[in-house]
């Protein structure tokens, strides 16, 4: 799958310079190289929230705050040693940053960022108010001890470094492999579009959650190693500007980049050092130097390069066999037996809506709407603008939560699920305005309709168990597979939004198919292509519906394709249901007819 | 009684500066999705400009005009000196990067605010400055129940007029409904012959203007004024912004408002050490509760 | 794949050159002697720091006029900024450390202090505090090498309470801080001592609460305060946040006496309040510069004036000064910049050195001795005299 890769030599000479450089240095800057790893370490902790899964986090120096604060609380008052509070002060962190942003994680972009802020602030306040006489005041903790490992303590300059350094390279080694895994991919797709995330099966709210408590919990160890090493925590170090600085070294290094966070980390600690002959201006120069690294350099100094998946075109040419290929390595798909109340109605109709009510404020979208799919066939909606054709595909989907009414998916009340929970079970769709990760590779783009459809979560991706890696294949073999049967197969390693158009479609048709849905739901999947496209996408469409256990329903405007492909046709205007039959009956059917042109005065 | 209305009084006051302040932010993050950190730092740096022209031209101007002369020349000289260092900003910091996205924008609005407020620094001198007691009208009115101080009384006057003055220009006149259109598709406004770059070019006068009005006001107020002030108040303004709901103007207003009227009853009933804590909790909660604002943004999202 | 390694290639020569830099800086070697001086530059409480600069280049310059030390070697002052944030201060420390210097005068603010402090005594080197009032610095733990000018938050405390319950005959006591760790330090104390008299039925303690510094509207605490009605109103905070409330005060109506802290009253403090509030008002303070006759004192003021326009505004800087020549006595009486000489001196050795601040000596545990405090009114023409009730 990934090239092995060749000896790195840039990388392997730089970590000997990292193990000389302590014997040929002096103090004061191997205490700037000690701080310079204790932001990097945050800067990666950050890098998680911020870089890897987009959630503008501007109070990130509370989680820093709560680890330090914790570590000193109990090593002052209880005694307990440094070294057990490592793996505390994270578990606190993470707790903490579990219970606060639970309530906020819906919240968008800017809301999102000036709630943390305000969480920074009043974890800061906090500190300073003493509450319970806790926390120390403004004075803060001091006497914390230091570190050791039974008689060896970590005391000196150096062995701090080394101390510093080497949790901070076993905690990289953990993200780059987090990264390149499902929970990586997850995150990144959610930064990119978290609806289309959504609807690919992708629990958001989770997944969110789960980056903050693991850069809290990252951002805690700091905290942990801070205190330690100080032997004093105190409110004045965990300021909103921490929090700023933290921010900037995400942005100077290169969103989800791992090295570009590290790298950012040593900007912003050694800069300030370097400059400090001219003490007074420092800052000034350093406000100066952000603004020009954004406009020369906006996607950071080391910007995140995704990674070149290595594809094997030959294993995937024959359609057929691919089909087979997929069947036995699916390992979910087929054991997925669905139970169903009356199995006669469900053997014919695979998607049935029972009187589909959705209104927004006073207009109604869709009023009392009965639409049945039949199994394994194509059904086609058809109507105006303004019809409320979207809005179906919207509530069906769990995008809305409809006002009245239900929804069957194979004799199942799918009614007000979210969006995650409804692509798990079966049903896959593509959008009006295509909804892609722009990005991100081809193949990721694709891999992502495979996500609900895997299992290993964090501790399997880090330690790269077998299941996983097996797991990893496999999806990345169905990805490749659908990325080649839409005729897409040498693009693997392109950039989504690199594409043209025509073939961004087909992108995301392949992201749809590859969680083998049993509904696929298509909005205008013929929009902005020419006759020659649209006749192949009718084809590709036949084919699959052969090959494959799937029902359609699609939105279409193109009557081209709805008579040539649908076996039932479905008319709406103004919400409701006009009109259903076969695509011969709907043609000419007076109320249809109406509805497009008007009536004839 | 008595001192619950001299509370809200002083809450209307601080409210106004909030108010004045988080409206440069409404209107900038309206156009340009930008939170413009540095606006605080532009508040502050109004303050300081009133201040140099009173005590450099040692109170001459007061001599000559009066009082409220000299404090009219304050104000108007700091309207225009900050606005003209807004646009510079936007020319500078902002344009060049508004092309690479949100994020990017943020950075260099942080560097922007941390290049002004120490430029303060470099120029004026760490040192707290005072704006002299000479150049400002000290008396009470008695107003029955309570008093209330003439420079209270004339903040809040200037900052209501200025404010319904903004908000007739925006919800009321074809250029205030050319901002709101660029405010919600910039894209679309353009094609629709808006001239975007004139209005971000009034945005970023304006919006700037109003701050560094309000921080001379401020400064004739409390009479103290240091490098550091800006930030505070910046925080404090950007939350009202999203309290009232961001990117829309009269709700950044009442959002400013409220956020002074909030924190002066949270420091007076509850406990002064706390205030900002429970000022911020009050803003979380209410997000938990309407996502977007009281009054709520204008923007809708097609799936 | 070009990209990734041009960026490998440049961040080995950053690396490089980072190690350039550091290595020189190792190899440096000094002549003249080297004091550091470590002061929030930046940050802020910059303008505390710059004060402090200023101050002890006044003083070296006074040194100088006397003819200097050790014969006339030349002194050199080494300044490290500590921004007034612990990590800035632990590097600070750090760097003057490895630049070798004689000794250090540092710093302001003391959680600020605490790190800086371990590092110095670590690496055996002298540290006189002045800016840094608080107890724990001094009794928590044994430091040999930590010394401090300015005085100590109980000392200032106590006499409050004393000369308030006994000399001022006041019954109901406010006590206000702004919850820094030097207004807190001074004010705790305050009320420690106020116990003994609360428990002899002699005084009650109104009030005790905290504002927030930076804030400039006080009226709801100022109103709180004012339903208390104390007979003394005591805040141990800083200048910019006394001259507002003493403002907002007196304009809501307290009529009590306000007394500000050694950090409260100041030029500066009566140009926010306004000659009209800030006269009358009264202060804990040591001897002031302007008080004390000694001609050092009033020479350093002189100078200050000269350079700069002005005297500090506030008590700390002079106390760095005065660090700078308890420093140079120092090393004067032992011959050479040799630490552990320089300890006894400072130890045992101080008999006849004078400062600005009068006599310069230290206690067992570091702390300066013969602090005295008295109580300060501010005239009408702003000054600031001996009070006499």
């Amino acid at each position: 799958m990934n090239k092995r890769k060749k000896l790195n030599l840039p990388l392997l000479l730089v970590i000997v310079f990292f193990c000389v450089y302590p014997f040929f240095s002096n103090f004061y800057w191997i205490d700037v190289a000690f701080f310079f790893g204790v932001y990097a370490l945050l800067g990666l902790s950050l890098n998680i929230v911020l870089g890897e899964t987009g959630l503008f986090d501007l109070g990130h120096a509370a989680f820093y705050a709560i680890g330090a604060y914790i570590t000193a609380i109990l090593n002052t008052s209880f005694g307990i040693p440094i070294i057990w509070l490592l793996p505390v002060s994270a578990l606190a962190a993470g707790l903490f940053a579990y219970i606060v942003t639970s309530p906020i994680i819906h919240l968008r972009g800017d809301y999102l960022c000036v709630v943390t802020i305000g969480i920074g602030e009043i974890v800061r306040l906090a500190l300073i108010n003493n509450p319970f006489k806790l926390t120390g005041g403004p004075n803060g903790i001091t006497g914390i001890m230091r570190p050791s490992f039974g008689l060896f303590a970590i005391d000196t300059s150096i062995k701090f470094y080394f101390y510093v350094w080497g949790i901070l390279a076993v905690f990289i080694i953990c993200l780059i492999r987090l990264q390149r895994s499902r929970i990586g991919r997850a995150w990144n797709y959610l930064r990119e579009d978290e609806i289309a995330a959504e609807m690919s099966g992708i629990d958001v709210r989770h997944f969110k959650l789960l980056a903050f408590v693991l850069g809290a919990a990252l951002a805690g160890v700091a905290g942990n190693i801070y205190a330690s090493k100080l032997m004093i925590v105190s409110p004045d170090t965990f300021t909103f500007l921490e929090s700023s600085l933290l921010f900037c070294i995400v942005m100077l290094g290169g969103l989800g980049s791992i090295p570009g966070s590290v790298l950012g980390a040593g900007i912003i600690t050694i800069f300030p050092e370097i400059f400090r002959v001219v003490a007074n201006y420092r800052m000034l120069f350093f406000g100066g130097a952000l603004v020009i690294t954004m406009i020369f350099r906006p996607g950071g100094i080391w910007p995140r390069k995704r990674e070149i998946m290595a594809l094997q075109a030959d294993e995937v040419n024959n359609a057929k066999d691919g089909v087979k290929i997929l069947k036995a390595i699916d390992p979910i798909a087929t054991t997925n037996v669905p139970a169903s109340k009356d199995p006669s109605v469900f053997e014919k109709h695979i998607l049935i809506t029972d009187k589909l009510t959705m209104t927004f404020g006073g207009l109604i979208a869709v009023r009392d709407l009965d639409l049945v799919v039949g199994h394994g066939k194509i059904t086609s909606i058809i109507g105006p603008n303004g019809a409320g054709k979207t809005t179906v595909f919207n509530v069906v989907t769990g995008i809305y939560k409809p006002v009245s009414g239900k929804v069957y998916f194979e004799g199942k009340d799918i009614t007000g699920l979210k969006p995650h929970q409804i692509a798990s079970m079966g049903i896959a769709r593509t959008f009006q305005n295509i909804r892609l990760f722009p990005n991100l590779t081809c193949i990721e783009n694709v891999m992502a309709g495979l996500h609900c459809k895997m299992k290993s979560y964090v501790v399997s991706s880090i330690l790269r168990t077998d299941t996983q890696r097996t797991e990893e294949k496999w999806a990345f073999d169905t990805a490749e597979y659908w990325l080649a049967k839409v005729g897409l197969g040498d693009m693997g390693n392109e950039l989504a939004k690199n594409l043209p158009y025509g073939k961004q479609k087909m992108l995301e048709l392949a992201r749809a198919l590859s969680s083998m849905p049993r509904l696929l739901i298509l909005d205008e999947p013929s929009s902005g292509l020419n006759d020659k496209e649209t006749e192949d996408l009718m084809i590709f469409l036949e084919n699959i519906l052969d090959e494959l256990d799937i029902s359609i329903l699609l939105i279409e405007h193109d009557m081209n394709l709805v008579m040539g492909i649908s076996h039932w046709v479905v008319a709406m205007d103004m919400g409701m249901k006009i009109a259903e039959g076969k695509p011969s009956d709907i043609y000419n059917h007076p109320r249809v007819i109406e509805a497009y042109l008007g009536r004839e005065e | 009684m008595a001192i619950l209305l001299e509370q809200l009084l002083n809450g209307l006051t601080i409210g106004s500066f909030y108010a004045l302040i988080a409206l440069g932010y409404s209107m900038v993050y309206g156009v340009m999705k930008l939170i413009n950190f540095a606006h605080g730092d532009l508040f502050a740096l109004g303050s300081y400009m009133g201040y140099t022209l009173l005590v450099w031209s040692a109170g001459a101007i007061s001599q000559r005009f009066g009082l409220w002369g000299g404090m009219a020349a304050a104000l108007l000289f700091s309207f225009f000196a900050v606005g003209c260092v807004g646009v510079l900003m936007e020319r500078i910091a902002y344009r060049p990067v508004q092309k690479s996205g949100r994020l990017p924008l943020v950075v260099s609005a942080l560097g922007a605010s941390i290049f002004i407020e120490n430029l303060i620094m470099a120029i004026w001198g760490p040192r707290y400055q005072a704006y002299p007691a000479s150049v400002v009208p000290v008396h009470t009115i008695s107003l029955g129940l309570f008093n209330i101080t003439a420079m209270q009384l004339f903040i809040l006057i200037l900052s209501f007029m200025l404010m319904l003055i903004l908000y007739y220009i925006v919800q009321k006149t074809t250029f205030g409904a050319a901002i709101r259109a660029t405010a919600l598709d910039r894209e679309m406004a353009t094609i629709l012959g808006i001239d975007v770059g004139k209005i971000t070019l009034f945005i970023f006068f304006l919006g700037p203007a109003l701050g560094g009005m309000a921080g001379v006001m401020n400064g004739m107020y409390y009479r103290q004024i240091s490098f550091v002030m800006g930030w505070n108040y910046g925080l404090k303004a950007f939350t009202a912004t999203i309290l009232g709901g961001i990117g829309n103007i009269p709700a950044a207003m009442l959002g400013g408002l409220l956020l002074g009227l909030i924190e002066m009853l949270g420091a007076a009933y509850i406990s002064s050490a706390w205030k900002d804590v429970f000022t911020f909790l009050i803003l979380i909660i209410i997000l938990i509760f309407r996502p977007t604002g009281l009054i709520g943004e204008k923007i809708a999202e097609k799936v | 794949m070009r990209k990734p390694k041009a960026f490998t290639w440049f961040c080995l020569c950053l690396v490089l050159l980072f190690a350039l830099i550091a290595g020189h800086e190792a190899v440096a070697q000094e002549k003249p002697i080297k004091i550091g001086l470590q002061a929030p530059i930046t940050g802020q409480w910059a303008y505390e720091g710059e004060m402090a600069k200023n101050s002890v280049e006044v003083a070296l310059q006074m040194i100088e006029e006397k003819g200097g030390i050790l014969g006339g070697r030349k002194i050199e002052i080494v300044i490290a900024d500590d921004a007034s944030n612990p990590r800035d201060s632990a590097l600070a420390a750090q760097r003057l450390v490895s630049q070798r210097v004689a000794a250090v005068i540092g710093t302001y603010g003391s959680s600020v202090n605490e790190p800086a402090a371990d590092i110095y005594e670590a690496n055996k080197m002298i540290d006189i505090g002045y800016g840094s009032t608080a107890v724990k610095l001094t009794m928590a733990k044994e430091r040999k090498y930590f010394f401090r000018t300015c005085g100590r938050d109980d000392v200032q405390g106590e006499f409050f309470s004393e000369y308030a319950v006994g000399t001022m005959k006041a019954r109901r006591i406010a006590i206000m801080h702004d919850n820094t760790t030097f207004a807190l330090g001074v004010a705790e104390e305050a009320k420690r001592a106020l116990k003994q008299y609360i428990d002899a039925g002699v005084a009650q303690l109104v009030f005790y609460d905290a504002i927030t510094p930076g804030e400039k509207d006080f009226t709801p605490i100022l109103t709180k305060l004012r339903e208390t009605n104390p007979d003394i109103w005591y805040f141990t905070g800083y200048f910019p946040e006394a001259g507002l409330l003493v403002r907002q005060g007196r304009e809501l109506g307290i009529k009590c006496p306000f007394v500000g802290g050694n950090a409260a009253i100041n030029e500066d403090f009566v140009k926010i309040a306004g000659i009209e509030y800030a006269k009358g008002c009264l202060m804990t303070q040591e001897p002031m510069p302007t008080d004390l006759d000694t001609p050092k004192a009033k020479r350093f003021l002189e100078l200050y004036r000269q350079k700069h326009n002005t005297v500090p505004t506030s008590p700390w800087p002079v106390y760095a000064a005065d660090a700078l020549f308890a420093l140079t006595w120092a090393i004067d009486k032992a011959g050479s910049t040799d630490t552990d000489a320089m300890l006894k001196v400072l130890r045992t050795g101080m008999e006849g050195c004078e400062g600005i601040t009068g006599s310069i000596a230290f206690t067992d545990r570091g702390d300066r001795k013969g602090i005295i405090y008295k109580m300060y009114a501010v005239t009408d023409k702003g000054e600031m005299v001996v009070y006499k009730p």
